[in-house]
Order: structure tokens, then sequence, then C-alpha cells
């Protein structure tokens, strides 16, 4: 009987200790990441690093300002293009009576692009925008993206509708306020915090991809300010430099990844400070 | 008896085939408070969202049958301006969060886009929380959110934001079921005064309740109007078996 018990105990440590074993292994990643990340892409960052273009093929020193600007340029376009989209699809799906079927093959294609790999999306903006444009260019590029953030955007803002109380919706019709003044003064409002959460969380998603910019926006060793033209993003910069055999476009990889791991941690901050900002208490 | 306000005829409602109301005929007076009761899921909820014409929201509902306003049949007219006549206080307050105390007070105007001036906002507002009972407790921190409130603190601003669209008739559905005992009787005693300016139509599960604050009582039963009279008669002498056996308590 003793020995009974004593053998239970020491097989519930020994599952214990398995799963802290395990728990902390799952650091083990992040630490690597960032450890090798930070030390090495430190050493690229300097004022040269953010107001440069790369060096030429070999020379030593350069930055990634194009590469910067780029990703800034076309992650704001494709947000330009993505918001109003996905936010019109969201709020149409809440509004959609329950037994709509086209609502329910909307949320289906939703979920199918959400599903659908990037590089994928890459080559069918490629057929779409680049094809009949006949070049490379940051907007075919932005394309691509928004198709990415599209789902989560759709997503949220539908879902962040549905958790609102119904009630609320019930009060301002019974004040005699039409339906679509209701949805766009009461109930998006309300929910306004979970919508912008979702936004940022697509942000975050297209910031790092490289696949979708590989046939669109291409790249490019300068500092592009016309979005028809071929332009640079720090993933694509990153792929390129890293692909290549020189050592100085090598650091330069390291320290646009250092940055892009810096403005994901970002996001996330901001995700944060929206919750707390705006969040509506019911 | 006094002034008619609204006239219910044949009032019939269904959820798709399911009929939920059987030809409920009965008025309701001017500035007079009418209790609805009856047990649960017989249709009180059901009845009084007819009347504002809230019932559509659900599009499987239909009515059939008449529900007359000055002369007018409410069916058959701009559901958002029969809304505006008729306002409505639901189970659970519900303030706009996103708004302050005055701004939720104004709601109905602002929504509709109904401009007014700073001071016939102000009069607006002061009035309307004087008529419930409430501008006492908030008139120094007006610009804080209304969703700060207690439970039935809220649920009179709600009536406020009701009572500043100047509507006739006020439904109050089981307005403090959720309240406790002390904002229930504040309510009470509220609901005694806006009589001076509404017609009250309130669904409730509390006997006493009813007793103390209604004039008149509608009873209903599996959708079926009952018996329907003066609060005090109908509780002294119901003339149906199944009032009487309701109010002993007997089931519900
Ligand atoms: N949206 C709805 N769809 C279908 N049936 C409903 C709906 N709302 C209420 N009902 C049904 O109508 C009947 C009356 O409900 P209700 O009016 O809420 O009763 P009460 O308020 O008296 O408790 C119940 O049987 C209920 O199941
Ligand atoms: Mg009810």
């Amino acid at each position: 009987m003793k020995n009974d018990i004593f053998f239970r105990k020491l097989q519930s440590s020994f599952f214990f200790l398995v799963m802290l074993v395990l728990s902390l292994m799952v650091f083990l990643p992040l630490i690597c990441i960032l450890y090798y990340v930070i030390s090495r892409g430190i050493k690229a960052i300097n004022l040269d690093f953010f107001t440069q273009i790369p060096s030429h093929v070999g020379d030593s020193g350069g930055g990634v300002l194009n590469a910067i600007m780029g990703s800034f340029y076309m992650v704001f376009l494709s947000i330009i293009i993505a918001v109003p989209w996905g936010l019109s699809a969201g709020i149409f799906l809440y509004d959609a009576p329950d037994d709509s079927r086209f609502a329910y093959l909307l949320r289906l294609s939703v979920d199918i692009i959400q599903s659908i790999p990037s590089i994928v999306i890459g080559i069918v903006a490629y057929v779409w925008f680049v094809m009949p444009m006949q070049k490379f260019s940051a907007l075919s590029g932005s394309f691509a993206l928004a198709i990415m953030m599209l789902p989560m955007i759709v997503r949220s803002t539908e879902e962040t509708l549905r958790l609102i109380p119904k009630t609320l919706k019930e009060a301002s019709l019974a004040l005699g306020v039409p339906h679509y003044t209701t949805l766009f003064k009461i109930m998006i409002p309300s929910g306004v915090s979970g919508i912008l959460t979702g936004g940022a969380l697509s942000i975050g998603r297209v910031v790092g991809e490289t696949a979708p910019l590989i046939f669109t926006a291409f790249g490019s060793p300068y500092l592009v300010h016309n979005i028809l033209k071929p332009m640079d993003a720090l993933p694509l910069l990153i792929y390129n430099c890293a692909m290549s055999p020189y050592e100085s476009w090598h650091t330069l990889a390291w320290g646009a990844s250092l940055i892009l791991i810096f403005f994901t941690l970002c996001i996330n901050l901001l995700i944060k400070i929206i919750v707390k900002k705006w969040e509506v208490v019911l | 008896m006094s002034n008619k306000i609204l006239d219910i005829k044949n009032l019939n409602a269904f959820y798709q085939n399911h009929q939920i109301l059987h030809d409920v005929t009965l008025n309701f007076f001017s500035n007079k408070a009418t209790a609805i009761m009856g047990p649960s899921g017989c249709g009180k909820t059901t009845f009084i969202r007819c009347i504002n014409r809230m019932h559509e929201l659900d599009p499987k509902a239909k009515v059939t049958g008449e529900i007359i306003l000055h002369n007018q049949n409410t069916l058959d007219m701009d559901s958002i301006l029969v809304r505006r006549k008729i306002g409505m206080v639901f189970q659970r307050a519900n303030p706009f969060p996103t708004m302050s105390i005055y701004d939720n007070v104004l709601a109905g105007y602002k929504l509709n886009g109904i401009k007014k001036s700073r001071d016939e906002k102000d009069e607006i507002v002061q009035d309307s929380l004087e008529k419930a009972g409430l501008w006492h407790e908030v008139k120094d921190f007006l610009h804080r959110k209304g969703t700060l409130l207690s439970g039935g603190q809220q649920q009179r601003l709600c009536i406020a934001r009701s009572l500043a669209m100047k509507t006739e008739i006020l439904l109050l559905d089981e307005p403090t079921s959720a309240l406790d005992p002390y904002a229930t009787a504040n309510i009470e005693e509220l609901i005694e005064e806006l009589k001076k300016d509404v017609t009250i139509i309130i669904v409730t599960h509390n006997m006493s309740q009813a007793a103390r604050v209604t004039d008149y009582t509608a009873f209903l039963y599996e959708g079926k109007l009952i018996e329907f009279g003066e609060t005090e008669k109908l509780f002294t002498v119901p003339k149906h078996k199944m009032t009487e056996e309701y109010l002993a308590g007997r089931f519900g």
C-alpha cells in the first residue's frame, strides 16, 4: 500500500518533469533566433544603415533605406486596399441573415483564402497585375499583400461585432434609429478595439512576407517612390542579400532581420495599447 | 374610463407557422400604467414588441390585426416613426457604452441626425433625467460613461433616453428583474411619476409590483388574453378561474 502511493508520486513527478522540460524547450527556438539575429544584426545597425541604399556588389557599408521605405509604402498601400474591402465584407457578414447562402459561401471563401500558401497568392497577383501591366510594381505587391490581409480583417470584424450584445442594437432601433445608422454609429464604434486589433494583426502577418513579393514588387537596389515601379521590401532584401555570396550584404540581411523582428514586436505592443485605450466596457 | 390611446384589435403573432398570440383585443388608456402578466412563455414580450414593431427584427415573425394609435394603424406606418412615439426599456439596462450619460440621453436625436442647440440639449438632458429621477445623482458628472453607473441607475438612464424623444407610450419589459430590491423600489416610485407624461405598459412577473404601480392589468395565458381590467378589481375579484389560480401562485 505504502509502496503503491510512493510509486504514484514518483510517476506524477516524472510527468511533471517531462512537461516542464518540454515547456522550457518552447523558449529555445525563440532564444536562439533572438540571439542570432541580435548578435549579428546589431553590427549592421548604424546611421548609414537607415539612410543609405545597399552598397555596390562587394563593397562594404551601405544601408537598407530602400527596403524600409518600400516596406512602408507597400504595407501602407495594402492597408488602404484591404481595410475598406475587408471591413465592408465583415460588416456585411455580420448583418446577413443566418440562413443566407451567399454569406455562407463568402465565409467559406474567406477561410479558403486564409489557407492559400502566400507563394500562390504571389503568382496569382503576377497573373492579374504584372502580366497586364507588363512590369513588376509595388502596386501589384501591395495587392498581393492586401489579399493576404483580407481574411483576418473580414473575420475579426465579423466576430467582434457578433460579440457585442444584441440588446445594444435593439436599444438603438427602439429609439427609431434606422438599421444602417445603428450599425455604423452604435455597433461599429462599440467594436472598434477588436476591429483595430484585427487590422494590426493582419499588418503583422504580411510585413514579413517574401513569397508574394517575389513575382510582384520584385525588389530594387534603388530608393524608389513610384508605386508603379519595382520596389524593395525588407523581407525581399533579406532574401536577396542572404542568397548573395558577399559578406557585407549578409550583414545587411541580418540587420534587416533585426528590424523586422523589432517591427513585429512593435505591432504586438500596439495591439496591447489599442485594446487598453479603445476597449469599450459593455 | 379615461381616454384610449392605443386600441389593439384581433392581434395575432406568429413565428413562422407557430402562432404565439391569438386574437388579442384590448385598449390602453392615456397616462395610466397597465401591467401585462402571465406565466413565462405566454407571449408577453412578443406582445409588447409588436406594439413598437420590434418583432420585425426577426424576419420569421408575422403579425396580423390592428394596433391603432391616433386613428392610425401602427402596423401600416413607418416602423421608425412608430418607435419614436413608442419607446421601449428592456429587461437588461443597455446604455450605449461609447457614450457619456449626457450623450446617452440625447442618443435618439444624435443618431437620427436631429440638430439641437446647446441650450435645447441641456434642457432636454436635465428634463429627461429629472423625469427619470436620476438628475440629482448624476448632474455633476454628466460626461462620464453611462456604463459606469449602477444597474438601477443605468435602467433609469435608459428610461431618460426614451423620454428624451417625447415618447407618448413607454413599454417596459420586466425592467426590474435584474435589479436589487432597493433599485426596484426606485423604479416603481418612478413609474407613478412618469404617468403624468406618458402611458406605461409594463411586463412584470412580480404580482405585488403590478398591484402597487399599475391601474390596469392584462392577464395572458398561452398567447390568449384571459382577463383585462382595473388592477384592483382583477386582483381582488378575478372573473376568470385561471386568473385566480395564477394570482394564488398555483402556476407560472
Ligand atoms: N424569435 C423567436 N422565434 C421563435 N419563437 C419565439 C421567438 N421569440 C419567442 N418565441 C416563442 O414565443 C413564445 C412567447 O415568448 P415570449 O413572448 O418571449 O414570452 P414571455 O415574454 O411571456 O416569457 C415562446 O413559446 C417562445 O418560445
Ligand atoms: Mg419575456
